[in-house]
């Protein structure tokens, strides 16, 4: 609440400035532009709340710096939506109607999404950032994330191929990003012409994976699909590696970024590959220069830089683009024009396709605690999400 | 009373909270006697032990022992400076063996300063592996009345050490007040039971209401003086 | 036959590492009756000191003088501040205890950050053993915690402190009454307890994600082993770490994740309705 103070009253404070000197422009006539920004910054994803905000932060820095959005200033206004997603409307509406913020932008669960979709009724632009399962068409809403189809069609096919990847054992968290990621493998697998040996779901508070592990052993399965999210996934991760399991099946995660593998740590992170649109580590000019300025303008102490908490910058980027190509920021001049919008940001080009963006998926290996990109598949369909 | 005497109670006051049950006691314990308070149920005897023992905290008054202010010392410290006390209820340890109730507070756990108690009562050295928990009442009074009686306490304090138990052990246990009497050990003790009182009391005390009604020095008409006033 | 191995390998460490992660609450818990809210939060600061001592460059073994000195002071200090005025009085006890995790949390989280940590294990690899291979670092540590529990039960029956420490949880009153000094043994009591859960804390680090949260599901899984288990016995204890860890290890095995969970939540709420005071009562 202090930080939102502070970005209040020293954008009053540049307001001021701006008044008194002889250039009454019409972008500070016109006054800012509040953009939500609906970010956990409690609740079990809290984790990702520091990098997120730091992102968008910068986004919007460096957006206003070169004139802001048709000619205004953003004025980013974060919220937290660790909890509930009723907690999470009331925020949103308050922000929405009372401080009559322009355009959300979310990094949050699909819970909080689905009602939020139904709060907006497609009124107000809503840029939803995070990797999900997929499926999102509402009206006024644009999405930035991995979708499964993105995650998997090119990657499943390149690990059979590279590494002898056949014989699949699924497992995930129990609820819909795991089940609806899993649904879209099994295609992919038998595709490629392996075989699925054993899907299972476990409870967020699993803390003991032994049982798993011995199922996984005994189908001799060579390769695990991981959509255990967060602690999760670091304590499977680690006691699979314990195990001597990480010497015969790789694994894959849709959800492992820089923060979960330093829990996983260097000596169980053998054989871990992770599928994303970014990794702290992706060796492309723009990702690079995103990256110095991040270490640049926050420090090296600062929250780690990982695919959830970029795509907040990513959203911010695409919101700019959105405006300046409609001309608009009315949610109903967005969408007519959404279709096709592209945007360069540090993940590479991406366009909007279906209300969702095709754009590169990197595949990465664990090399310690460092992800080293081992390939690139470029401009990844992101599927049918509207049918 | 003798001039300075091993326990000396002034002027005490106190009870449960803001309940008060025991007002204005003063009494007196010399080396080498015993003096008994004696009293209908109910009427703050236990109240009174607890006073002395640091179980409770007075409202006002003293309890010297020893020439030494202990008021408001803890309970512990005054186990520790030979103080012994066998209370009414919950005498001993049930989950502990009866050789553990007997030494816990022995950092040297030896049953030693036992050896005459055990002559007395020989059904305890026969059981002091068992736990305690499952002696009978009796049994039990006396686990505590022999642990009170260790022989390096100066001062024993007894709540109603009799009851349930069998008359033959009573005169035991009188007989065993009368010895450590004899060595110089004090006794205050709360008892009804006034075979016990006549055997061993120099003085007596008649508690009534939280008070002291009547007080009795020697044994002559002592039983006939309590009984009528009790009955009152 | 492997799997049956597998399976009974996992049961016995299930077994033990609850009972290494309940052993302090039991303690204090059992003993004191205080419910440690914190519980869970002294084992997390075990986890971080085996970090800390990482971090450093320091043998992993360090870690231990280090959680118990850390646990021990804090411990000392909670007991002193807080917790001493609050014997019997387990409702208050409860809401500061859960107010102090929270600060310890916090504190935590300030100081290393929120983020993942990774403690490595000083045995890494695994041990082949009845025809399948199994960690090396779990082999050691069912071990060690065999050891442990089996020093201190024959401490617990034999040594005096053992036999006051009963005597206080029985009869507090008779206790002071004979010269035991019940603040001090309780205060040490309460120390000792923590001082577990932080060793619990360095023990399992190598093997768990290490984060400023982890404490809550401690806490938990040791609450369940108490209600099943009953207070103030170390053969309770036992017992109820391997009901439920075994109750998860088959159920999990035969079905799933979830109804392994589900059975213990199940277990834990019969015995509630059914048994409260657990298989070994104290009463």
């Amino acid at each position: 609440m202090k930080r939102r103070d502070f970005i209040k009253s020293s954008l009053g404070a540049a307001l001021v400035g701006a008044l008194s000197g002889n250039a009454i422009t019409s972008a500070f006539a016109a006054g800012p532009i509040k953009v939500g920004i609906l970010i956990p910054l409690s609740g079990p994803a809290g984790l990702f709340g520091p990098s997120s905000q730091n992102c968008a932060q910068m986004a919007v820095d460096e957006i206003n710096a070169s004139g802001g959005i048709l000619g205004r200033q953003i004025e980013p206004v974060y919220v937290d939506v660790g909890g509930p997603p009723a907690d999470a409307t009331q925020a949103a509406l308050k922000l929405w109607k009372g401080e009559k913020a322009e355009a959300f932008i979310g990094m949050h669960d699909s819970a909080v999404r689905g009602a939020l979709t139904n709060l907006f009724k497609g009124q107000v632009p809503y840029i939803y950032t995070p990797v999900y399962e997929g499926g999102e068409c509402a009206a006024g809403t644009y999405v930035i994330g991995e979708t499964p189809e993105q995650q998997l069609a090119p990657v499943i096919p390149w690990l059979a191929k590279e590494k002898g990847a056949t014989k699949w054992y699924l497992i995930g968290n129990d609820y819909n990003w795991p089940r609806d990621t899993n649904a879209a493998a099994k295609g992919y697998i038998e595709a490629s012409g392996g075989e699925v040996v054993g899907e299972e779901y476990l409870p967020f508070t699993a803390d003991n994976f032994d049982s798993n592990l011995a199922k996984i052993k005994d189908t001799g399965a060579n390769a695990v699909l991981i959509t255990l999210v967060g602690g999760a996934s670091v304590g499977f991760n680690r006691a699979f590696a314990s195990f001597g399991l990480a010497d015969s099946a790789i694994r894959l995660g849709t959800l492992i970024e820089e923060n979960t593998l330093a829990g996983i740590g260097a000596e169980n992170s053998k054989g871990l590959y992770s599928s994303a649109g970014y990794f702290a580590s992706i060796d492309t000019p723009a990702a690079t220069a995103f990256a110095e300025a991040y270490a640049a303008k926050f420090g090296a102490d600062a929250a780690a830089l990982n695919s959830l908490g970029e795509s907040c910058y990513e959203g911010v980027l695409l919101l700019s683009a959105l405006a300046g190509k409609a001309q608009s920021l009315s949610a109903s001049d967005i969408d007519a024009i959404a279709e096709g919008t592209t945007y360069e940001g540090p993940r590479g080009q991406a366009t909007m396709s279906n209300r969702h963006v095709a754009k590169d998926i990197y595949l990465a290996e664990a090399d310690g605690t460092a992800f080293k990109v081992v390939q690139t598949f470029a401009n990844v369909d992101p599927g049918n999400n509207c049918g | 009373m003798s001039a300075a005497p091993l326990l000396s109670i002034e002027n005490l006051t106190g009870g449960y909270g803001e309940i008060v049950i025991v007002t204005d006691m003063s009494l007196a314990v010399a080396a080498g006697e015993a003096l008994c308070v004696t009293g209908r149920n109910g009427v703050g005897k236990s109240t009174l032990v607890r006073l002395v023992t640091g179980a409770l905290k007075p409202a006002s008054g003293k309890v010297i022992f020893e020439g030494e202010d202990l008021t408001f010392a803890p309970a512990h410290g005054r186990a520790r400076q030979g103080m012994g006390y066998a209370p009414q209820e919950g005498v001993v340890f049930d989950t502990l063996s009866v050789a553990e109730n007997l030494t816990l507070h022995h950092s040297d756990r030896s049953l030693e300063r036992y050896r005459e108690l055990f002559a007395m009562f020989p059904r305890l050295p026969d059981r002091l592996g068992q736990r305690a928990g499952t002696l009978s009442g009796g049994e039990k009074k006396i686990l505590s009345f022999c642990r009170a009686l260790a022989e390096d306490t100066r001062l024993v304090i007894l709540d109603e050490p009799t009851e349930g138990v069998q008359p033959e052990n009573i005169a035991l246990m009188a007989e065993a007040i009368n010895s450590a009497k004899a060595v110089g050990r004090g006794f205050l003790i709360v008892e009804q039971n006034l075979s016990l009182v006549e055997a061993v009391a120099d003085h007596a005390a008649l508690m009534d209401h939280g008070e002291c009604i009547y007080t009795h020095s020697g044994t002559v008409n002592l039983r006939a003086e309590l009984s009528r006033r009790l009955k009152i | 036959m492997d799997l049956v191995v597998t399976y009974g390998l996992n049961f016995a460490y299930s077994t033990a590492t609850l009972g290494l992660i309940v052993l302090g609450l039991a303690v204090v818990f059992g003993l004191l009756g205080v419910m440690n809210m914190a519980h869970g939060e002294f084992v997390m600061l075990g986890a971080y000191s085996a970090l800390t001592v990482q971090q450093a460059g320091l043998p992993f073994l360090l870690a231990i003088p280090l959680a118990l000195i850390v646990c021990g002071a804090l411990g000392w200090l909670m007991e002193w501040s807080v917790i001493r005025h609050l014997y019997r009085r387990p409702f208050d006890t409860f809401l500061a205890t859960w107010g102090i995790a929270i600060l310890m949390r916090k504190g935590v989280e300030v100081t290393f950050g929120r983020e993942y940590q990774s403690v490595d294990q000083s045995l890494p690899g695994t041990v082949s053993l009845l025809g399948i291979d199994y960690p090396a670092y779990r082999l050691v540590l069912m071990a060690v915690i065999v050891v442990m529990f089996a020093a201190l039960f024959v401490w617990y029956q034999r040594s005096n402190t053992g036999a006051r420490i009963k005597a206080m949880v029985q009869n507090p009153d008779l206790a002071a009454a004979v010269g035991i000094n019940t603040a001090r043994l309780s205060r040490a009591t309460f120390v000792t307890g923590v001082a577990i859960a932080g060793l619990a804390g360095v023990l399992l680090a190598p093997l768990v994600r290490v984060e400023p949260y982890m404490g809550l599901d401690y806490l938990l899984s040791s609450f369940f082993i108490l209600v099943v288990g009953g207070l103030g016995t170390i053969e309770g204890l036992i017992t109820g770490s391997s009901i439920i860890g075994g109750a998860d290890v088959i159920i999990s095995a035969i079905f799933d994740k979830t109804a392994g969970y589900l059975g213990v939540l199940a277990i834990s709420i019969l015995f509630l309705w059914l048994r409260p005071d657990g298989i070994f009562s104290r009463r």
